[in-house]
């Protein structure tokens, strides 16, 4: 379990940027989801090992923060907004419609790894309520028929 | 130097202080969970909340450092309203499993509970559940429900023994202590984490469901683990031994002392306490007559060996007689036995010190590759064969081998564990008297013509000196096993019977004696030496001498 | 027509490169400061101008900047605070989507003025798109040479680094951010030392938010009196307000300090959406003391919030009308906290799971009556006894929502069911 060449001199460069060599340890988990696509326990041990800190703390890290994989996810991954502000217009019944359209219930990938399903806590884009993350973008102003154009879209 | 006034009583403190430890100085303690001497402070368990004048919110004593004119109140209504809500909090998650918890009788929950808690419960919601019952290392147990998150056991691996088995898992109220997935809890001082637990989570494999703690009395000794010589508490059960299948001694608890161990213990010295009450004990005087052990009453026994001592120096003088001390008796018992062979016999074959042929685990922590707690006793005493221009223990196997020694006396060593067995086993066929003085029969007491009891350091007064030259108690907490007696007390009354009586009836006397006579603790007496010891003359108290990395 | 500072980049095309900004009068200010400002000077003329940090605190800006030591031998860092997390709040991602070199004009002025020679903008880990956007735009100064050895022909050097955080409101708490970016978990620490003695990699440290920065510009361009007239007594300048809910037209509006809250509802998101009234509104974040509608007259600035038991905090607006059940609102929030309680110390770690179960069993009919008193005593004995502030953030609502409320919440735990059209 290693990076590849080129990963690895990203890695390196990562490190260089900062004062001490723990500090690189969510870009590099970052680096590592990228190229092992989630991060097992074997590369928890191979980032502990790069950043010289005990494996227990990259796992401390890995269960703290709720962005990093730690197990397979979908190609495609929902991130629901369930906030506020997203609640007061209505997105339970967007988040159901999803669940549904997409047959999973919260926090599950499905078994052919084409989508995840997450309802997720404020995603900063009240404005757009309800709203939701596709992978790297922010959809708003959800409806039903959007929530249809999207799933068409990506599939 | 700052002055604050707690709860109305004026102190002056060094600077750097903090509350908690301020308020110790007057003896008002204020309660903890995380806070721990030993171990960074954190301020997460917040019962150590106390009200600071002049500060708009309460503050935690641990991490808050006096400042002079500062005037604080640990015990107001509101700072036992806080301390009240934090222990509610505390308990909302917490299993109420105290029947079934080992830890009831010293768990800090209920202790707290009932000084500053009191309060009906409102809690009527699912609680969240965790691991229980979960073995995470050959000594501790985990019962993640019952943790409180203090982080004790936590920063002790990471700050002490620094070998970071344990992690902080997720968040939130699913926050949970576990160990990294796939290690064990198996660090040589992993038991530290039982002790430093406040609450049920951690409990001791070897203690689990054997006796409740309150019917436990606790006696300050010394382990005789090593040459460190850590201070201990004996936990001992006197109440109800029947209930623990006779085991009198239940577990062995770290003492505080800030020159040695500071708060902590290794795992070797904590578990190796089994001998005591071990069906290996000797618990008689006894003979091997035809093969068979035959036991014998102790003036009978006195009256044979001093009997046969008598002839065979007669016979063959005192060239004829080795003498194998051992640096796991006291100094008492070896300040009697160097009277009684040196003065009363005339034998100058002396010697106590077997090399191990293993060498014992040593770290830069607690724990020295001498496993014996009075090496450094033996030789100020005078007991090494260069001392007493007398043979090694080598030369007196081999002198036995080739039938130049007639007697051998040997205190409990298990003489294989420095020599191969055969060649014990042949030099002590060819010696005509072998007796062997120890707690527990080993293979070499199996060789002997007589077997002594001797009372094991649970269950004697005495001293040891480390290897730093501290000496140090060790308080009897039971009472010798069957007929066994202090070594000390074997001498004397072998001395006696062959002509030579000491003036000694406690152990203090043989110190005070010895103190008198040997350079090295000369100026000392049993009457000083106190619950931390004293240094020998010559040695400089040297905590990091003592201590080891641990200062780092 | 009001004044803008940033928000009159949000709709020029291409706001956030380099020439456009350039051609609006950008990175002339730092190139000034380089040659003729002393650091303190510019620590005095951003005390000056009031400038309070808007990541929520409403610490003066200057003041902060001025406990950096100036004899200490370590290195010094300013750190970006981007995590914006406060439900409620988005305003810093359009600063960094539109007025990208605004803000780090503000980084290299803020970074001179305390001695850092590197910043870390800590972004939170959803904002990928805006993760890119720093990137990329940092690679664009690197090469004009304004990020670097020798900014702009000086002798000043200055690296900036772009920290993506992975799902933790908590690491918008500033210590935690710090622990965040040491990487480890986001647990905060006590206090003292401050950042600014011991912060980061246990330098001194300025933790400022995104907002805060991106005026710092414009208040060495234009003086100190002419931002600080923009605002209110002690509340200098103007701030980006975001506002949610129930309005016709939610987004981030940037108006002066201490306009009043009843104004930016009807006259700049547009009033409420069918013509409905209103029941709440939280005015600084979900986090803020939350308002009836007799109470949005309020200025909107730091002093005049808290005199009503209530804060601006983030600034991040939300409105609810009258179709609102306050008891599922509370819920959400309370459910919120919980699911962010880094699980360090025992009241908010404990106590705001126990809220939110109080809550849920309300919502579903099985409240008792009890329970009301319950969920205030559970607050109070939260509030103030945390190490950092979301237990406070947790407790603040609960307080404030059955205070308001109540009746609302009795008519659950007697009818079990909700009394609000529309529910």
């Amino acid at each position: 379990m290693e990076f590849c060449k080129a990963a690895k001199t990203e890695c390196d460069k990562i490190i260089a940027k900062y004062p001490e060599k723990r500090a690189a340890m969510l870009p590099v988990l970052y680096l590592a989801e990228k190229e092992f696509g989630h991060i097992s326990p074997e590369v928890e041990k191979y980032v502990g090992k790069l950043l010289d800190v005990p494996p227990v703390k990259v796992h401390e890290v890995m269960t703290f923060y709720t962005l990093i994989a730690a197990k397979p996810r979908g190609k495609y991954h929902f991130q629901i907004c369930r906030g506020l502000s997203c609640d007061l217009k209505g997105c339970v019944k967007i988040i159901d419609y999803l669940s549904e359209k997409l047959g999973l219930s919260s926090d599950e990938t499905s078994d052919d790894l084409m989508y995840t399903f997450t309802p997720v806590e404020c995603l900063a884009a009240c404005e757009t309520a309800p709203m939701m993350q596709l992978n790297e973008d922010y959809y708003g102003n959800l409806t039903k028929e959007k929530i249809d154009d999207i799933l068409k879209e990506n599939s | 130097m700052p002055k604050i006034t707690i709860d109305s009583t004026e102190i002056e403190v060094e600077k750097g202080t903090t509350v908690i430890q301020a308020a110790e100085q007057i003896g008002i303690d204020i309660p903890r969970y995380c806070y721990h001497p030993g171990l960074s402070i954190v301020g997460v368990c917040r019962i150590c909340l106390v009200e600071i004048e002049r500060m708009p919110k309460l503050q935690v004593a641990c991490y808050t450092p006096v400042a002079d004119g500062m005037v604080v109140h640990t015990n107001n209504e509101k700072v036992q309203q806080a301390r009240r809500a934090v222990l509610e909090f505390l308990l909302i998650n917490h299993p109420l499993d105290c029947p079934v918890c080992d830890q009831a009788g010293e768990c800090w929950l209920q202790n707290f509970y009932m000084q500053h808690g009191l309060y009906d419960s409102k809690m009527v919601e699912d609680k969240v559940k965790k691991q229980k019952a979960l073995p995470i290392g050959p000594n501790v147990m985990l019962d993640s429900e019952r943790c409180i998150l203090c982080t004790r056991c936590v920063r002790f691996c990471d700050e002490i023994t620094e070998t970071h088995e344990l992690g902080i898992f997720n968040r939130g109220d699913h926050t949970e202590l576990l160990p990294y997935p796939g290690q064990e809890l198996d660090n040589k001082y992993s038991g530290n984490t039982i002790d430093i637990c406040p609450v049920g989570a951690l409990t001791d494999k070897d203690f689990r469901f054997r006796t409740r703690v309150w019917y436990l009395t606790e006696t300050p000794s010394v382990c005789p683990g090593c040459s460190t010589g850590c201070n201990i508490n004996v936990h001992h059960n006197d109440h109800r031994p029947y209930k623990a299948g006779g085991i009198r001694v239940s577990r062995l608890k770290p003492r505080y002392n800030p020159d040695v161990n500071q708060w902590w213990m290794c795992d070797e010295g904590r578990y190796g306490f089994t001998q005591v009450d071990a069906d290996s004990r000797i618990v008689a005087p006894q003979k091997k007559t035809r093969g068979d052990w035959q036991l014998l009453s102790w003036q009978d026994a006195i009256d044979e060996i001093a009997t046969k001592i008598k002839g065979i120096l007669k016979k063959h003088g005192a060239d004829a007689f080795g003498v194998i001390l051992s640096p796991q008796m006291t100094n008492e018992g070896l300040f009697a036995a160097k009277r009684f062979f040196q003065e009363t016999l005339e034998v100058e074959n002396i010697d106590f010190e077997v090399v191990a042929r293993e060498k014992g685990y040593a770290d830069d922590f607690l724990m020295k590759a001498d496993k014996n707690p009075n090496s450094e006793g033996a030789k100020k005493i005078g007991l090494s064969a260069v001392d007493n221009s007398g043979l090694e223990v080598a030369q007196m196997l081999a002198d036995a081998k080739d039938n130049r020694l007639k007697a051998l006396y040997i205190c409990h060593h298990n003489l294989e564990k420095g020599f191969k067995k055969e060649e014990v086993k042949e030099a002590l066929s060819k010696v005509d008297l072998v007796i062997f003085q120890g707690t527990n029969q080993n293979s070499t007491s199996n060789l002997a013509n007589y077997c002594l009891p001797s009372a094991s350091f649970v269950e004697k007064d005495g001293t040891f000196t480390n290897f730093a030259g501290r000496v140090q108690e060790i308080h009897k907490a039971v009472e010798p096993l069957g007929e066994s007696k202090p070594d000390w007390t074997i001498f004397r009354n072998l001395s006696k019977r062959l002509g030579k009586s000491m003036p000694y009836f406690e152990a203090g006397d043989v110190f005070n004696a010895l103190a008198e006579e040997v350079d090295a603790f000369k100026g000392l007496s049993y009457e000083k030496i106190g619950e931390h010891g004293v240094l020998l003359n010559g040695h400089r108290a040297s905590t990091e001498k003592e201590m080891g990395a641990l200062v780092a | 027509m009001s004044e803008k500072i940033i928000s009159k980049f949000f709709d020029i095309e291409d706001s956030h490169t380099i020439e456009i900004y350039e051609k609006h009068g950008g990175y002339e200010t730092i190139r000034k400061v380089l040659k003729q400002w002393t650091p303190e000077q510019i620590i005095e003329e951003v005390s000056n101008a009031n400038l309070r940090g808007l990541g929520g605190a409403g610490f003066p800006a200057g003041r902060k900047w001025s406990f950096i030591p100036k004899d200490s031998p370590k290195p010094k860092y300013l750190v970006i605070n981007a995590d914006e997390s406060e439900p409620g709040t988005f305003k810093d991602r359009y600063v960094i989507d539109h007025y990208t070199h605004g803000l780090f004009e503000g980084i290299m002025i803020a970074s001179y003025a305390i001695g850092a020679h590197k910043a870390f903008i800590y972004i939170r880990g959803e904002y990928i798109r805006q993760t890119e956007r720093l990137v990329e735009q940092i690679e664009a100064a690197y090469e004009k040479g304004y990020l670097g050895k020798g900014i702009f022909g000086s002798k000043f050097d200055l690296d900036l680094i772009v920290h993506r955080g992975a799902g933790a409101y908590i690491c918008g708490e500033e210590t935690a951010l710090l622990e965040s970016l040491e990487g480890k978990k986001g647990w905060p620490r006590m206090k003292p030392p401050f950042p600014a003695i011991e912060g980061a990699f246990h330098s001194p440290t300025i933790v400022n938010n995104v907002e805060t920065l991106a005026y710092v510009p414009t208040i060495i361009k234009n003086g100190a009196d002419s931002f600080a007239n923009l605002g209110s007594e002690r509340n200098g300048g103007l701030r980006l307000y975001s506002i949610s809910g129930h309005v016709k037209n939610p987004g981030v509006y940037e108006l002066p300090m201490g306009i009043p809250l009843r104004e930016i509802i009807y006259e700049h998101a547009g009033g409420l959406e069918n013509g409905n009234g209103i029941k709440a509104v939280i005015p600084g974040g979900s986090s803020s003391p939350i308002l009836t509608p007799n109470e949005i007259d309020v200025n909107m600035d730091f002093d005049s919030l808290a005199a009503i038991g209530s804060m601006l905090g983030s600034a991040g607006i939300i409105v609810m009308d009258d179709s609102t059940c306050m008891v599922r609102a509370l819920y959400v929030v309370t459910r919120f906290y919980h699911h962010e309680s880094c699980g360090q110390c025992t009241p908010c770690r404990e106590g705001t799971g126990w809220a939110e179960k109080v809550l849920k069993r309300i919502l579903d009919g099985a409240g008792r009556p009890e329970d009301v008193d319950n969920l205030v005593e559970i607050a109070d004995n939260i509030i103030g006894n945390t190490i950092c502030p979301l237990g406070d953030a947790a407790a603040l609502p609960i307080q404030s929502y059955v205070k308001k409320f109540r009746e609302e919440f009795e008519y659950h735990v007697r009818e079990g069911k909700c009394d609000v059209k529309g529910q």
